[in-house]
């Protein structure tokens, strides 16, 4: 009989049981709008500072400094558009890897007279400080580059970028919505001036998330209407998911680290199982410095989505590389960035490892990965 | 995406999956912008399929449509093959999502090549 097995954490989490427990009376008892003086609002103002309290400590920054959105691409826009529209004029610099909350937020900017530069990344998926420490000019006015990448999950040298961006005097913004609650963030350590962050990712509600903005930086507000989150984004806030949210972060201080060292050994068993078992696959991303519940494959020669297909008819959940949404099927820009050949590219699978993830779910993957490989390779016509 | 439940058992258990040794005809069909890839081999007996077989790389539809292919050519003349519509490799794993109307395509061009084969080497012979 099959299983149901969800390795598609970097996607979206189940709303952790605590999470829902504290999110509930926002929902109906304690419904108010945070901004309204009466004692409705005021218990809704209550459960979101306390959630602003939550967050700001998890990541030992003052509660003035977090600002309320309505998800991760929210946040990056808010914080380059933010910093854009403080500066008027100027030079980016990201990353060919990036999400595309910001590879098209600056796509947009470039159509309005800013100049962007997009980083190359090595095989692994990271950037070299040195073509960082290159590109910036004296009109640079930003540094936007993502914690870990989602596909893949290969860690930036952030001590390495945020030492660069300090040295020239350049804020510095980090899209740290795969890595906040999975991996340790310092942002003083970082230099970090602006840090996007997520709810969905990390066993809270979709629909809430935050941007760091360190005191003293410089920009402005990119959605305008009442005074919410002290003028920098306006809009009523979502009380009962941002409830929610700081109980997910104050799960995710308890359990993070013991966590990260179990889905570290699981994710590696499910690499070092398929390497033995599967000829000509190939893991991307770093080999250690990477998010510990993310394992991405090539299976050369076969199309990632069959696979996909396959291992989701075993009740088995992961994501494709390669995505055939209108006709026409993209190799992974991400992987593309890092080097692949097209008959590798084509053939990659993500698996993202999460609380659930148990050790038997990782052999009930390796019996189901293995013959349907081998199934899928005996019909190719295409040969290595 | 929805799948229909014919297509999910074409690619569960392709059928007449494999090469074939000594065809009497042998034709590919290619969507270049998916990648996809997909090869028929055909036995011919009085002018008629008598037997397909399939290799083909791509998404699961343009598996299953594969599988699916082969039935719907056997026991089909060569000329009526030939002519063979994208309609009836759809009809034939009980419909497709817009998004994957084009395994029925790369099927349809790779049977219709196989019987264009088929058709050239009995008049060679």
């Amino acid at each position: 009989m099959n299983r149901s097995v969800y390795l598609d954490h970097n996607a979206s989490t189940p709303v952790h049981p605590d999470v829902l427990q504290a999110m509930l009376p926002y929902f109906s008892e304690r419904f108010g709008n945070a901004s309204s003086v009466h004692g409705f609002g005021r218990e809704a103002r209550e459960g979101l500072e306390t959630a602003r309290e939550q967050i700001a400590g998890f990541l030992r920054v003052s509660k003035d400094e977090i600002v309320f959105t309505s998800g991760g691409t929210e946040s990056d826009n808010l914080g380059i558009k933010g910093i854009a529209a403080a500066k008027r004029a100027g030079h980016i610099v990201t990353s060919q890897i990036e999400h595309h909350a910001v590879l098209r937020t600056c796509e947009t900017l470039e159509t309005q007279g800013f100049t962007v530069t997009y980083l190359p990344v090595d095989e692994y998926g990271m950037v070299r400080p040195e073509d960082l420490e290159k590109a910036i000019r004296p009109d640079t006015i930003l540094v936007s580059l993502m914690h870990a990448n989602s596909e893949v999950g290969t860690l930036q040298p952030m001590n390495e970028i945020g030492r660069i961006t300090r040295g020239h005097g350049v804020p510095l913004h980090v899209d740290a919505v795969q890595t906040f609650g999975k991996v340790p963030i310092d942002v003083n350590a970082f230099g970090i001036d602006l840090l996007s962050f997520s709810g969905h990712k990390i066993y809270g509600p979709k629909g809430v998330a935050g941007l760091y903005i360190r005191k003293g930086t410089k920009m402005a507000a990119v959605q305008h209407g009442g005074d919410h989150e002290r003028r920098r984004r306006a809009g009523t806030e979502n009380v009962a998911g941002l409830v929610g949210f700081g109980k997910a972060v104050e799960v995710r201080g308890r359990e993070m680290a013991g966590e990260a060292v179990r889905l570290a050994g699981l994710r590696d068993k499910l690499w070092e199982g398929i390497r033995a078992r599967v000829e000509e696959v190939r893991l991307n991303g770093h080999p250690t410095l990477r998010l510990p519940g993310t394992c991405n494959m090539c299976f050369r020669n076969v199309e990632s989505e069959s696979i996909v297909l396959g291992l989701d008819l075993k009740g088995i959940a992961t994501s494709a590389g390669s995505a055939c949404t209108s006709g026409s099927v993209e190799p992974s820009y991400v992987l593309v960035a890092m080097g692949l050949p097209l008959d590798w590219a084509m053939g990659s699978v993500r698996c993202s490892l999460g609380r659930s993830t148990t050790a038997e779910d990782v052999d009930y993957v390796l019996e189901a990965v293995v013959p349907l490989a081998a199934k899928l390779r005996a019909l190719s016509p295409v040969k290595a | 995406m929805e799948y229909s439940a014919t297509l999910i058992d074409h690619f569960r258990n392709p059928r007449n999956a494999g090469m074939m040794r000594e065809p009497d005809g042998v034709g590919e069909g290619e969507y270049e912008l998916c990648m996809d890839l997909a090869r028929f081999y055909l036995r011919v007996r009085d002018g008629r399929v008598e037997e397909a077989r399939f290799q083909a790389y791509g998404c699961g539809p343009t598996l299953a449509a594969c599988s699916a292919g082969t039935e719907v050519a056997a026991g089909t003349a060569l000329e009526e093959l030939a002519e063979i519509g994208e309609a009836t490799i759809e009809d034939a794993v009980g419909g497709l999502p817009a998004e994957r109307r084009h395994a029925a395509m790369v099927v349809a061009r790779a049977l219709q090549a196989a019987a264009r084969d088929a058709m050239t080497r009995r008049k060679v012979h």
